[in-house]
């Protein structure tokens, strides 16, 4: 089966056809959606900024870390969860469009810089947990992941703007 | 009503909100500039409501994680009244002639005052305040914010 035969078969299950013809709300969806991205990127933006040397509630990075990342992972299952079922009420026209594609992208971008960060400078934090400001790497992660989702936002509302 | 759709009448033959709605990036970079401001009263009010409510850093100073988010909730709500503006003025029979849009206003006055009211006591000093600040109303703030999104994505699908 070609992708694209997979993607109408999506689109035409009974969950999908729920949401593209109303019974499921397709605006309450994106509601919930835009709240749950707010909490990812508003928690994520608070570490980031730490990161490049701006002070958050916490003295240390770990623990602004470990107080915020367990609300950024839940808000962020919100957010896929939801986005996933407005992908599938039109699968092959958000497939399609350009911008959707690279926000797909950049979200893979912004996992892999923050793979990345946990895996190096991130193992030594004891040496540089309360430093202001961060060292270089740091900074540069923090600035990396702090663009990468502020050009998903942007993404994401020119999707609603340039879907066929 | 008779006078807010002469109000509205004018604003759109102004040259400036044709302008805005005649070129077909300002309104999604404004709306993705509205999110992003967003981002950061939610993300501001979110860890000092938690603080408040004693589930985020419960050993850190009260006041010192209102302190450090307050500028940032200001900051954001100026950008926010700003790129409003601009969709306001692009198309004021969608924004000012629609219900949930002055539903949305009115809910965004409410929390900014409850915002002040609840943070008030905690910004004299770096030390914690004789009166804890209510619990539950840290809680009522959370919900309001998420109805002013919720109102506000709702405005598309509304008249």
């Amino acid at each position: 089966m070609s992708l694209d035969a997979t993607l109408d078969s999506l689109s035409n299950t009974t969950l999908a056809l729920a949401i593209s013809q109303g019974a499921l709300s397709f605006p309450m969806l994106e509601c919930i959606h835009v709240v749950a991205i707010s909490v990812v990127v508003g928690t994520i933006a608070i570490v980031d900024l730490r990161l490049l040397g701006y002070r958050s509630h916490r003295r240390g990075v770990c623990q602004l870390i470990r107080d915020v990342l367990p609300y950024t992972w839940a808000a962020f299952a919100v957010a896929a969860l939801a986005g996933s079922l407005l992908f599938i009420s039109s699968a092959s026209r958000y497939a399609h469009n350009a911008q959707f594609q690279l926000k797909l992208v950049l979200i893979a971008a912004a996992a892999i810089n923050m793979a990345f960060f946990h895996l190096t400078i991130y193992r030594r934090v004891a040496q540089w947990d309360d430093l202001l400001p961060p060292p270089l790497q740091a900074r540069i992660a923090g600035a990396t992941s702090l663009c990468l989702w502020i050009a998903v936002i942007f993404l994401g509302r020119w999707v609603g703007f340039t879907l066929q | 009503m008779a006078d807010i759709h002469g109000a509205i009448e004018w604003l759109y033959g102004t040259a400036v909100s044709s302008a805005i709605r005649d070129t077909d990036w300002i309104v999604p970079t404004v709306q993705a500039i509205h999110i992003c401001a967003i981002t950061v009263i939610v993300g501001s009010a979110l860890v000092t409501e938690l603080r408040i409510a004693g589930l985020v850093a419960p050993d850190e100073s009260l006041n010192v994680v209102a302190q450090r988010y307050l500028p940032w909730m200001w900051r954001a709500l100026a950008v926010l009244l700003a790129t409003g503006l601009v969709m306001v003025v692009g198309e004021p029979e969608r924004v000012l002639g629609n219900r949930v849009f002055w539903i949305k206003m009115a809910l965004v006055a409410l929390g900014a005052l409850l915002s002040v009211f609840l943070r008030k006591p905690l910004l004299r000093s770096a030390q914690q305040a004789q009166r804890q600040p209510t619990k539950a109303l840290a809680w009522v703030l959370m919900i309001l914010w998420v109805a002013v999104i919720f109102s506000g994505r709702w405005i598309a699908y509304t008249s």
